[in-house]
C-alpha cells in the first residue's frame, strides 16, 4: 500500500498560501524577519521529522503505554529519541519571542506544521505541545523568579511541562476545586492536594517535570474567583544550584483506551506537607491566567482531532482503492473483474464525508490561529479587537466540531476497512480509540457548547455574532467572484440567516429569564453552529481553488459541494428542534429515565 | 577544509508515478510536481556538515572548515540552496539556468568552472538526481580536474591531517575501500547518512548522528536568511552547449502479473526452462 502521507501537502499548500495568505503575516512587525521561505522550510522540517520519526513510533507507542515502577512512570523508550528531536528542531519555542529564545514564528504556521506531528502521533506530539503552554503562562505571566527557574529548561526541552486543574470530584466546575496554597513567608507556598489525568505528569526523557497547578490560597473567596496558579516543579531548586524532591507523588497511572503514549496521572501534592510551589500571575486570578493555556489547548485539541481524523482518511482512501470486491452497481457477470472499493457509490460517499471532516477540520483550526496572530500582532487596533472577537467565538466550535465529527470520521475509516478495520492488524481501531478523548478533555462538547450559547455568541452584546456573519458574507462574496457555483453560496447565505435569527431568538429568551429555553439544546446548537461554519469555510477554500484544473482541485471543490447541500441543510432541521423547544428530556422527572 | 555540494531541483521523486511523457514522446512531462532537492544531494550536504563538525548541538562549523552549496536552474531554486543553507551550509551560489539547456556534461564543465573559482578541497555530490538517473555528472567532473573520485560512497574517513579520504563504496558483492589524495570527487549513495557513516576524528567515535539527512533546526532556518547565496547568470560561467539530444519517450511496457509457482522444485524448473536463469 502507498505510504500515509498524513497531511496531504497539496492542501497544505492551498490552506497556507491561498487561502490564509500566511505571507501577509510577514507586514506586521512582529514577523518582520520571516518570509515564504522560512514558512515553507519549517513546514518541510515538521513534515519530514513527522514521517520518518514520529511515525514509526505511533504503533509502538500505542502498543506499550507507560507504566509505574518504584514510583516513576517509564515512558516508552523511542521517547528517549523523539524528544531531544522535538526540542532541537525547535517545535517547543517556535512562536516564542527571540528574547526568550524563540524564533517569533506565526502561530498560524506553527499551528499548520503541527497538524503533520500530531497526525503522525499525537501522544509524542501533546508532551511538546503541553510543554510550551505551560512556559507560555510562566512567561506571561510569572515574576522574574520563576521565569529564571524555569523558562529556559521547558523553551529547550531540559524540563517538560504540564497543566494540573482536574480533581477527582471537580472535572468541568473548576470552581469546585479544593487544592490548596499557604504562604511559607519566603516567596513560595506549601501546595497540598489530589489532582487527576495529568498528562505527561511524569516521564523518563527529561531532567524534570513542572506542573502549572491550580490551587487556593486560605481563606480565598469560594468559586471561580479564589483560584490561583502555581508553577510545581516535580524536583525543586536547592539553594546551592542543585534540584532535589518536591513532595510530588504519582498516586497512579491511568489505563487508557487511547492516546496511550502519553502517561496521564492521578498525582498528589504534598503528602508529607513538604511541596512548594512558585505563584504566578496575580493571587486569586489563577482561572483567568490558565485560560490563556486553555486556549490555546483547546485549538491544540482541535488540531489533534482535524490530523487525527485526516491521517485515517488517508489511510482508509489507500485501502479503499487497492482493495478489490465486488462489482459496480448494475453489472451482473460475475465473471467480470472485481473493482475497487472506490468505485462503490456509498464508499465514495463515506471517503467524501471524511475529507470533508477532515480537511474542512485543518481549516477551521488554521483560520482560528490566523485570527490568533491578528489579534496580537496586527498594528490596527480595530482589527486586534475584531479578530479576537472571531477567535473568542470560533475557539469552542473549533474545539469540539474536529472532535465529534471527526469521531464519526474516524468510524467510516474503520467501516471502508470492512472487517479488518475492526482487528487491531490495522491502523484505523486505534485512531477511532485516541479520537474519542478529544471531546472529553480540556472542557468536554458540553461545556463547549454552554461556552458558545452562554458566553460567546452574545458577547458584547451581539457585537460578536455580527462580526461572525459580516466576516462570512465577506468570503462568500469573494468565493462568488472566484467562479464558486452560486446555488451553494445562497446556501450557506440561507443557513447563515437562520442560524442568525435564531441566535437572537435564543438570547432573547435568555434577557427574559427563561435560562433553560436558551440553553436547553445548547449541543444541538453547536452542532448547528459547525455545520454551518463548515460551509462556510468549504466554499471559501473552493475559492481559492481558482477554477484551477486538476485532481486536486477537483477534489476541493466537490468536497465544498457536498458538504453544502449534504451537511449545511442540517442548520435548518437543528433550528427547527431548537426552536421547538420539546420538553422530552428537560421536562423528564430523572427516575423516569 | 572547504567542501563544495553541487544541488539539482528535482520533481518530486514520491510522485514518480505522475509525470506523463507529452505527446509524441517529446519530453516528460512533470507538471503539478511539487519541486524538491534531489535526495542523493540532501545526503551529500549531510554527509559534508558531518565532516566539518564536531557532533556537539547546537552544531557548529570546526574553525576554518566550510561547506559551500551550488546549483544551476530557475531563481526558485535559491529555495533549495536555503534549505541546505538551513540546514548548515555556510553560503550558496546559484547560476541561473534552464534546465532544459543543461545535460550532465555542461553541468560538469560548469562545476569545473565553479571548482576553478571557489577551490575546495573536496567536491561531495549525490551519485545521481533522480529525475534523470543519469549518474554521470560526478565522474565527468573528476575527469575534467583531473582529480581523484570515488562513486556510490558509503562511509568517508577523512584522515587526521586532513589530505586524504578512505571512502567505502557499494558494490556488487561488498563495500570496497579506495583511499584518495585530495582534492577530490565524492559521489554519495543511500548507506552515507547512516549514524556513524562518517569519521573526521574530532567528533566523537561514539556519537550516533540520525539516521537520514538532518531537519532543517527553525533557529537555523532564520540564520539561513542572513548566508551568503550569490546569484549569476549561467552564461557567466562562460561555457555552453549540450551534447545531449533526446529523440524519444516512451513509457516502459506495464509489468505482467506474476504466477505463483507450487514448490521449490517447480520453482527451479521454471528458472531452467523459462527464464533460462539458471
Ligand atoms: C486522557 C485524559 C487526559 C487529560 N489530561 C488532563 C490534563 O493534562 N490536565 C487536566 O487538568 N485535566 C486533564 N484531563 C481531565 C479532563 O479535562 C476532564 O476529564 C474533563 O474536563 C471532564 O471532567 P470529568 O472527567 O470530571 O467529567 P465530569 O465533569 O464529571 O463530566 C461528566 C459528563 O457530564 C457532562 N457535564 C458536566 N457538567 C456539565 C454541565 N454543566 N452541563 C452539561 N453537561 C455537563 C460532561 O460533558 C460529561 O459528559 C484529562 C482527561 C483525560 C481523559
Amino acid at each position: 500500500m502507498t505510504r500515509n502521507p498524513l497531511v496531504s501537502d497539496a492542501f497544505v499548500d492551498l490552506l497556507m498560501f491561498d487561502a490564509l495568505d500566511v505571507s501577509a503575516l510577514t507586514a506586521f512587525d512582529h514577523f518582520r524577519e520571516h518570509d515564504r521561505g522560512t514558512f515553507e522550510l519549517w513546514v518541510q522540517s515538521c513534515r519530514r521529522l513527522a514521517r520518518e520519526k514520529l511515525f514509526a513510533a505511533y504503533r509502538p507507542m500505542d502498543s506499550a503505554p507507560p507504566a509505574l515502577s518504584d514510583g516513576r512512570v517509564r515512558t516508552h523508550p523511542v521517547m528517549n529519541e523523539l524528544w531531544p528531536a522535538l526540542a532541537e528542531t525547535g517545535v517547543i519555542n517556535a512562536t516564542r519571542p527571540y528574547d526568550v529564545g524563540g524564533q517569533q514564528l506565526p502561530f498560524t504556521v506553527a499551528t499548520i506544521a503541527s497538524f503533520y506531528l500530531l497526525a503522525a502521533n499525537g501522544a509524542a506530539y501533546s508532551f511538546a505541545g503541553l510543554t510550551t503552554g505551560a512556559g507560555h503562562l510562566i512567561e506571561a505571566f510569572g515574576d522574574e523568579t520563576v521565569r529564571g527557574l524555569f523558562l529556559e529548561p521547558l523553551y529547550n526541552g531540559t524540563f517538560n511541562g504540564t497543566m494540573a486543574l482536574t480533581e477527582p470530584h471537580a472535572g468541568s466546575s473548576l470552581a469546585d476545586l479544593t487544592s490548596t496554597a499557604t504562604p511559607r513567608g519566603d516567596g513560595t507556598y506549601s501546595i497540598k492536594g489530589s489532582k487527576i489525568f495529568i498528562s505527561g505528569g511524569d516521564q523518563s526523557f527529561a531532567r524534570n517535570t513542572v506542573h502549572m497547578v491550580l490551587a487556593r490560597l486560605d481563606g480565598a473567596p469560594s468559586g471561580t474567583r479564589g483560584v490561583s496558579l502555581f508553577a510545581v516543579p516535580r524536583e525543586r531548586p536547592t539553594n546551592d544550584g542543585a534540584w532535589e524532591h518536591n513532595d510530588v507523588h504519582v498516586a497512579g497511572v491511568i489505563h487508557k483506551i487511547g492516546w496511550r503514549g502519553i502517561p496521564s496521572l492521578a498525582l498528589s501534592f504534598g503528602d508529607e506537607g513538604d511541596c512548594r510551589g512558585w505563584l504566578v500571575g496575580p493571587s486569586n486570578h489563577g482561572l483567568k491566567c490558565m485560560f490563556q493555556m486553555m486556549n490555546e489547548a483547546r485549538l491544540l485539541v482541535g488540531a489533534s482531532a482535524a490530523a487525527t481524523a485526516t491521517v485515517a482518511f488517508y489511510e482508509s482512501l489507500a485501502y479503499a482503492r487497492e482493495r478489490t470486491q465486488g462489482r459496480r452497481l448494475g453489472d451482473t457477470d460475475p465473471t467480470s473483474k472485481p473493482v475497487a472499493l472506490t468505485e462503490h457509490a456509498d464508499v465514495r460517499r463515506m471517503l467524501l464525508e471524511q475529507k470533508c471532516v477532515a480537511e474542512g477540520s485543518l481549516a477551521l483550526v488554521a483560520r482560528c490561529a490566523k485570527f490568533s496572530d491578528t489579534a496580537q500582532h496586527h498594528p490596527d487596533g480595530d482589527e486586534r479587537e475584531r479578530a479576537q472577537m472571531l477567535l473568542d467565538l470560533l475557539t469552542p466550535i473549533a474545539k469540539s466540531f474536529p472532535a465529534e465529527r471527526g469521531f464519526q470520521s474516524n468510524a467510516l475509516a474503520v467501516q471502508i476497512h470492512g472487517g479488518y478495520g475492526y482487528s487491531s492488524e490495522y491502523l484505523v481501531e486505534s485512531w477511532l480509540r485516541d479520537q474519542k478523548l478529544n471531546s472529553i478533555h480540556e472542557g468536554t462538547t458540553q461545556i463547549q457548547a454552554l461556552d458558545l450559547l452562554g458566553r460567546k455568541v452574545i458577547a458584547r452584546g451581539g457585537r460578536a455574532l455580527a462580526t461572525l456573519c459580516e466576516e462570512v458574507e465577506r468570503d462568500l462574496a469573494t468565493a462568488l467572484s472566484k467562479g464558486v457555483d452560486p446555488s451553494l453560496v445562497a446556501s450557506v447565505r440561507e443557513a447563515l440567516a437562520r442560524w442568525s435569527a435564531l441566535t437572537q431568538a435564543l438570547a432573547a429568551k435568555g434577557l427574559a429569564g427563561d435560562v433553560h429555553g436558551m440553553m436547553g439544546h445548547s449541543t444541538d446548537y453547536l452542532d448547528a453552529t459547525g455545520s454551518l461554519v463548515l460551509g462556510w469555510l468549504w466554499l471559501w477554500l473552493a475559492g481559492a481553488t481558482r477554477a484551477r484544473e486538476g485532481h486536486f482541485y477537483d477534489g476541493v471543490r466537490a468536497a465544498a459541494r457536498f458538504w453544502v447541500t449534504r451537511e449545511v441543510p442540517r442548520v435548518h432541521a437543528l433550528a427547527a428542534v431548537i426552536e421547538r423547544d420539546d420538553q422530552a428530556f428537560l421536562g423528564l422527572d430523572e427516575r423516569a429515565l | 577544509m572547504k567542501i563544495l555540494v553541487p544541488l539539482k531541483r528535482t520533481a518530486d521523486p514520491d510522485n514518480a508515478n505522475k509525470i506523463k511523457i507529452a505527446p509524441g514522446g517529446a519530453k516528460v512531462v512533470t507538471d503539478g510536481l511539487e519541486p524538491k532537492p534531489n535526495p542523493f544531494d540532501e545526503y551529500a550536504v549531510e554527509s559534508a556538515l558531518r565532516l566539518t563538525e564536531n557532533g556537539t548541538n547546537p552544531k557548529a562549523r570546526l574553525a576554518g572548515d566550510s561547506v559551500v552549496v551550488a546549483t544551476f536552474g530557475a531563481k526558485e531554486a535559491s529555495q533549495t540552496l536555503r534549505q541546505a543553507l538551513a540546514m548548515g551550509a555556510d553560503s550558496g551560489l546559484l547560476f541561473e539556468a534552464s534546465d532544459e539547456n543543461l545535460d550532465g556534461d555542461l553541468v560538469a564543465r560548469a562545476l569545473a568552472k565553479v571548482v576553478e573559482r571557489e577551490k575546495p578541497d573536496l567536491v561531495v555530490m549525490g551519485k545521481q538526481a533522480v529525475d534523470g538517473d543519469s549518474n554521470q555528472v560526478g565522474q565527468i567532473l573528476a575527469e575534467r580536474l583531473g582529480w581523484p573520485s570515488a562513486t556510490f560512497a558509503m562511509s568517508i574517513e577523512l584522515s587526521q591531517d586532513k589530505k586524504s579520504v578512505i571512502v567505502g563504496r557499494e558494490v556488487d558483492g561488498g563495500v570496497i575501500k579506495l583511499k584518495l589524495a585530495l582534492p577530490a570527487v565524492i559521489t554519495v549513495d543511500l548507506r552515507i547518512v547512516a549514524p556513524k557513516s562518517i569519521t573526521n576524528h574530532v567528533t566523537p567515535q561514539t556519537h550516533n548522528y540520525q539516521e537520514g539527512a538532518r531537519y532543517a533546526p527553525l533557529p537555523m532556518i532564520m540564520a539561513a536568511k542572513k548566508k551568503p547565496l550569490a546569484e549569476a547568470p549561467f552564461a557567466s560561467l562562460g561555457v555552453e552547449g549540450v551534447k545531449t539530444s533526446y529523440v524519444k519517450f516512451e513509457a516502459p511496457p506495464a509489468r505482467k502479473a506474476g504466477i505463483k509457482v507450487k514448490d521449490v522444485p517447480e520453482l527451479v524448473q521454471r528458472l531452467r526452462a523459462e527464464a533460462k536463469a539458471l
